[in-house]
């Protein structure tokens, strides 16, 4: 699927909370009706550190190096939006028929520009880009929250590319698909592609000289983002650091990252992804 | 959970089936998705090819006197999950969730105004619309859990027999029927819903004294639609054929049989699109805005 990642940093006139309640209430309503998606889920920054607050965070710790400092400072949360192709992407935002008025269907504006509320539910524009994903483990959702983990990773400069994909999608993901109490387990590994132009309006920060800069400040650290859906928290504690794993793990990491370290999200389904062929009818 | 499920006609006049769709999951939700303190939220909309045109005769071996026109009452129904009464019958209070140059503020934009025009309207101009609101009792036979593709969802409607319809040890029959149901194979939920007896349990104090629901002619019409049937079981499954190919292996097993003539007045099936909406929460409510 053509799959678009968006992380965004909250409106300074908003608390953590707050942002979370604007982004997943009135901007998802608004960005679930974008034209032709097919999945929309949202994730923002648990209030829980995973590194402090839970009884064993010091075993994360453990397996996180290079963290950058004051990440946490540059995003609140990120969306991620899948479209069966870059054309129905670029063209999402349009209106939208699919409003009962005394007419029958009617067209919604409000579609094209997402509800209108960009400036200030965000700071600057988010980091926006296009991941290439690899389903390691479908993701299965059940009728509860699900403990989710972000890993953020920058592969070691001195591996070629061809041979960190084989390495990281070979035996490093499968023995962590295995984990136990896993839902769902996706790499996904930022692209070059230009998902900005004729996406954001040409004045945006992001086409400024500061925000390419602030965005680029971002990147630095990480180039991947592996996704693990658990079905809580212990059995992430539990198996993550079974010491089998962790030993075969902690020499892939030292070896072929330069940088690791996770952090959790409570991920908002707007949007069920759907990796089917599309219906010829709406549907969400 | 509180768990309420509406079924709703499309307003036919402005509407087709296909374009009822897409105001209801679109606008429609794009509102109601931000009810206060919802917990869960699906809306389930009749597939556009019924299940007896896809499996042909064999579909008459799988149910009896099922309603004529039974699709013609309605278009979709929503299901909601609330944590009790209270919070559902105060769903509509305003709540912030809007980011405003004054920070977070209440949508002055939020409205279900578009109901008359994508509903049954009551009359010409009215601004009420049919609605068919009832409680249901819920029982998880097998907890659902999606998948990222379309699952295949198929609602299995009952009405019990009259002798056993206030016995309460007949549901534990009507729980071993549905059990041998776990038999389809590639099943992702199973859930049994009664009807409540009360059907103006979700309907009173959530909407005012003198909606059309409590009117003489809605209280009728109301009544005769939910006389029709007392229980609906959800089916999700992998695939239609795994349905058809498991439904049609228990028409031949003897316990299935001999509970279904028994337990049933009637029996049919209906097969819907499920619309995710709020993928429902059965876990304690955050202590922040979640959905």
């Amino acid at each position: 699927m053509f799959k678009v990642f968006g992380f965004v940093t909250k409106n300074n006139n908003l608390t953590h909370d707050e942002y979370r309640a604007g982004h997943v209430g009135y901007h998802n309503s608004f960005g679930r009706r974008l034209n032709n998606i097919r999945g929309y889920t949202l994730n923002v920054r648990s209030n829980q550190n995973i590194t402090k607050d839970y009884k064993k965070s010091s075993l994360v710790k453990e397996i996180s190096f290079n963290e950058p400092n004051e990440f946490d400072n540059q995003w609140n949360g990120y969306g991620q939006l899948m479209f069966d192709k870059f054309e129905d992407y670029i063209t999402a935002k349009q209106p939208a028929l699919d409003k009962a008025g005394p007419n029958g269907l009617e067209l919604d504006d409000m579609v094209a520009k997402v509800g209108d509320d960009f400036e200030h539910l965000y700071s600057g524009s988010p980091f926006q880009f296009n991941v290439n994903e690899t389903i390691i483990k479908p993701v299965m959702r059940p009728e509860r929250k699900l403990f989710k983990v972000t890993q953020f990773v920058k592969k070691n400069e001195v591996l070629s590319e061809i041979l960190f994909n084989s390495y990281l999608k070979g035996a490093y993901s499968e023995s962590l698909s295995k984990m136990d109490g896993l839902q769902g387990l996706i790499i996904n590994q930022r692209t070059s592609l230009d998902v900005m132009t004729n996406f954001f309006n040409p004045e945006s920060e992001c086409f400024s000289k500061a925000g390419v800069q602030r965005r680029e400040r971002f990147y630095e650290n990480w180039d991947i983002i592996i996704e693990y859906w658990f079905s809580n928290s212990d059995y992430f504690f539990s198996s993550r650091f079974n010491k089998n794993l962790l030993s075969f793990t902690k020499k892939f990491e030292e070896k072929y990252l330069k940088s690791s370290f996770y952090r959790e999200v409570d991920e908002t389904v707007a949007v069920i992804p759907k990796r089917d062929i599309p219906t010829d009818y709406y549907f969400r | 959970m509180f768990k309420v499920f509406a079924f709703l006609k499309r307003n036919t006049e402005l509407l087709s089936h296909d374009e009822y769709r897409a105001g209801h999951v679109g606008y429609h939700c794009c509102n109601s998705r931000r009810l206060k303190n919802i917990r869960g939220y699906l809306v389930n909309i009749w597939a556009n090819e019924t299940l007896k045109k896809k499996m042909g005769s064999t579909y008459d071996s799988i149910s009896y006197n099922e309603p004529e026109g039974f699709l013609d009452l309605w278009d979709g129904f929503p299901e909601v999950y609330f944590d009790s009464r209270h919070d559902w019958i105060s769903a509509a209070t305003p709540e912030p969730n809007r980011a405003t140059k004054n920070g977070l503020s209440i949508d002055d934009s939020w409205s279900l105004a578009d109901g008359p025009f994508l509903f049954d309207r009551v009359k010409k101009n009215s601004d009420q619309f049919k609605s068919n609101h009832l409680r249901v009792i819920e029982k998880e036979i097998i907890p659902v859990i999606r998948p990222e593709n379309k699952i295949t969802k198929i609602i299995q409607f009952f009405e019990i027999n009259d002798e056993f319809k206030q016995n309460n040890t007949k549901k534990d029959d009507i729980e071993t029927f549905i059990n041998l149901i776990k038999n389809i194979e590639g099943l992702h939920g199973l859930t049994l819903n009664f009807q409540d007896h009360d059907i103006n349990s979700a309907v009173k104090d959530f909407y005012p004294k003198d909606a059309w629901c409590f009117s003489e002619e809605g209280k009728k019409e109301r009544q005769i639609f939910f006389n029709l049937w007392d229980g609906a079981t959800e089916i999700y499954v992998n695939k239609y054929e795994n349905f058809a190919k498991g439904i049609l292996n228990l028409q031949e097993c003897n316990e299935f049989k001999t509970l279904q003539e028994k337990l049933f007045k009637s029996i049919w099936y209906v097969e819907v699109d499920e619309n995710l909406i709020v993928l429902p929460n059965r876990e304690p409510l955050p202590n922040f805005y979640y959905r």
